[in-house]
């Protein structure tokens, strides 16, 4: 009956996956499979000191098994606890919250734009076009981190059969550079038809990609992250400034905006 | 027998001791996702001021050990969206309605509670010259308590109904500014509001609140909040609404015994927003093991040494 209500779900798998990414899986979950691309689940340790849950995109849903998947990155005392938990430990859910993304019309090109811990919700977003679908092929998944151990899940996002693009800062996998540059040389070297861009990742990486979207007037959405006390709307801890003025919470109105929206 | 949990704060009943504090679930409308406000024993809103507030930029929350910091800066809607975008929410609800208003001068707090004063459905306003995060107005205030007193008088002369003055802990004693609030003419008291603190950034050597301090609040101050009840309860005849760190049926408790006749749960209703149901079923649970007809049984009855 009631909408906001703190659930316990079991940890059924949690695996390192390199440096401080992890994989987890939670299950059993009714409601987690019937999130959508983009939304998020709001993630806290029962019998724990530390205070607030944290926010985790969902990377993907297994109906059949009644579970949801997450990736996601150690930084902080909180997650590193959560990576630590062990297969049957419970956690606290609240969600699935927020605003998922648009899905795109037929005849697009999809350009998603990850970086590091940016990639479950656009590997959830290309999952479910597809499963939906979509041709894989009209997919170009940019995928930025730092180094080659940054691009986590590659065999899965392979398996997905879209066009796989990597970029690594050093160059130790993929592209060299910057994620939003291998992005700029695409765009330049083979215009695609009707491009929709769809980008999660740290904020200099989003801000980017605000920039190019805005310069190649491309229309899209950004995903963002902040630091989200409550989850679902009253803290008011976790707004952004949008460019028409006001305040948006990334928890509620977001974590999903358009290209341009909000001041990043 | 099912114990009674009604309490009389000044001349409102409340159904149960069980408060929500303002700026810790907005106006109401995404708490009642969670229950329905009927079963709290009134509702707190956001602090309202005269002018709309956008509040600091972010980040303007960071967790802090076992509580967090908080600089919003009273972001709010403003007193006329109030009334006309969220009052008609409340004026549904099954509770005792709680106003929490702020200001920057004397003058704004007068001009929001007599506007207010005309809104029936307000059924008392809690008065916060506690803000720790704005400049003016706020904590200004209420660490003086010859301001506190003529704020309080200055309100007092516009509303006509319950007045509730939420007290800072940011002082030496805080008794002092209890009694100019009592002198000034508030009905009920609460506190406390959250302690001054701030939290930096090792590496980037900056402050986590743009504001660069903010309120600390959850379970952290529930040791210094429930010595201030205890001290301000020595030291008036007001009720007393407790706040600070409940997220407990246990909690509850201990503020009563110390002399709450009420408590306002903050933030820890971010973290359970069934909170407040749980801590009123645990509550007649407690009272039934103890035999006791009344939670206001609790009040006061601290066994000191």
């Amino acid at each position: 009956m009631s909408k906001l209500k703190i659930e316990r779900v079991a940890v059924r798998n949690l695996r390192h996956l390199s440096r401080d990414y992890y994989s987890m899986c939670l299950g059993p979950w009714p409601k987690g499979c019937r999130s959508k691309p983009g939304q998020f689940v709001h993630v806290g340790l029962p019998e724990s000191d530390i205070f607030f849950r944290r926010a985790l995109s969902i990377a993907w849903v297994d109906p059949d098994r009644d579970e949801s998947h997450f990736i996601f990155k150690v930084f902080g005392r909180g997650i590193r606890l959560l990576s630590r938990c062990n297969k049957g430990d419970e956690v606290e859910l609240l969600g699935p919250l927020g605003v998922p993304f648009k899905m795109p019309k037929k005849n697009e090109t999809c350009l998603l734009i990850g970086g590091g811990v940016g990639f479950p919700p656009l590997y959830f977003l290309a999952y479910r076009m597809i499963e939906k679908g979509r041709d894989p092929r009209t997919i170009e998944f940019f995928y930025g981190g730092r180094t080659s151990e940054e691009i986590v899940e590659r065999t899965r996002l392979r398996k997905l059969g879209v066009k796989f693009r990597p970029v690594t800062d050093d160059g130790s996998f993929g592209e060299q550079g910057l994620v939003t540059e291998a992005v700029t040389r695409y765009l330049d070297s083979t215009p695609p038809r009707n491009p929709r861009i769809y980008s999660c990742g740290p904020a200099p990486m989003l801000r980017a990609t605000d920039e190019l979207a805005r310069r190649y007037d491309i229309p899209g959405q950004v995903s963002l992250e902040a630091p989200m006390p409550c989850g679902f709307g009253v803290c008011l801890g976790c707004v952004v400034p949008l460019r028409a003025g006001g305040n948006a919470r990334v928890c509620t109105e977001g974590p999903v905006f358009e290209i341009g929206e909000v001041l990043l | 027998m099912t114990p009674d949990l009604k309490v009389k704060l000044g001349s409102v009943e409340l159904n149960n001791p069980i408060m929500t504090a303002s700026g810790c679930c907005g106006y109401g409308e995404e708490l009642a996702q969670a229950f329905p406000l009927s079963r709290l024993g009134a509702l707190v809103t956001k602090s309202i001021t005269r002018e709309p507030r956008l509040g600091h930029p972010s980040p303007r929350t960071v967790e802090a050990a076992s509580g967090m910091l908080n600089a919003i800066g009273l972001a709010n809607v403003g007193l006329d969206c109030f009334i006309s975008d969220k009052v008609p929410f409340l004026e549904k609800q099954d509770t005792t309605i709680v106003v929490n208003v702020a200001g920057s001068s004397i003058g704004d707090y007068v001009e929001v509670c007599a506007r207010l004063n005309d809104v029936p459905r307000v059924d008392m306003i809690e008065v916060n010259i506690s803000c720790p995060n704005v400049k003016e107005g706020g904590i200004e205030i209420g660490t003086d308590p010859t301001m506190t007193e003529k704020t309080i008088a200055e309100v007092r002369r516009v509303f006509s109904r319950p007045i509730i003055a939420k007290l800072t802990p940011n002082v030496t004693d805080i008794s002092v500014v209890a009694r100019a609030a009592e002198a000034g003419g508030a009905d009920i008291l609460s506190l406390i509001n959250t302690l001054v603190g701030t939290s930096i950034d090792f590496n980037t050597w900056r402050p986590r609140l743009t504001n660069n301090r903010g309120g600390l609040s959850g379970p952290a101050i529930k040791p210094v909040a429930l010595a201030a009840v205890d001290r301000v309860y020595q030291s008036t005849n007001l009720p007393l609404i407790g706040i600070g760190g409940i997220a407990s049926a246990m909690d509850v408790v201990e503020f009563m015994l110390v002399g709450a006749t009420a408590v306002q749960i903050g933030t820890s209703l971010f973290k359970d927003p069934q909170g407040p149901v749980n801590i009123v079923r645990d509550l007649k649970e407690y009272l039934k093991q103890r035999n006791l007809s009344s939670v206001t049984k609790l009040i006061g009855q601290v066994r000191k040494y």
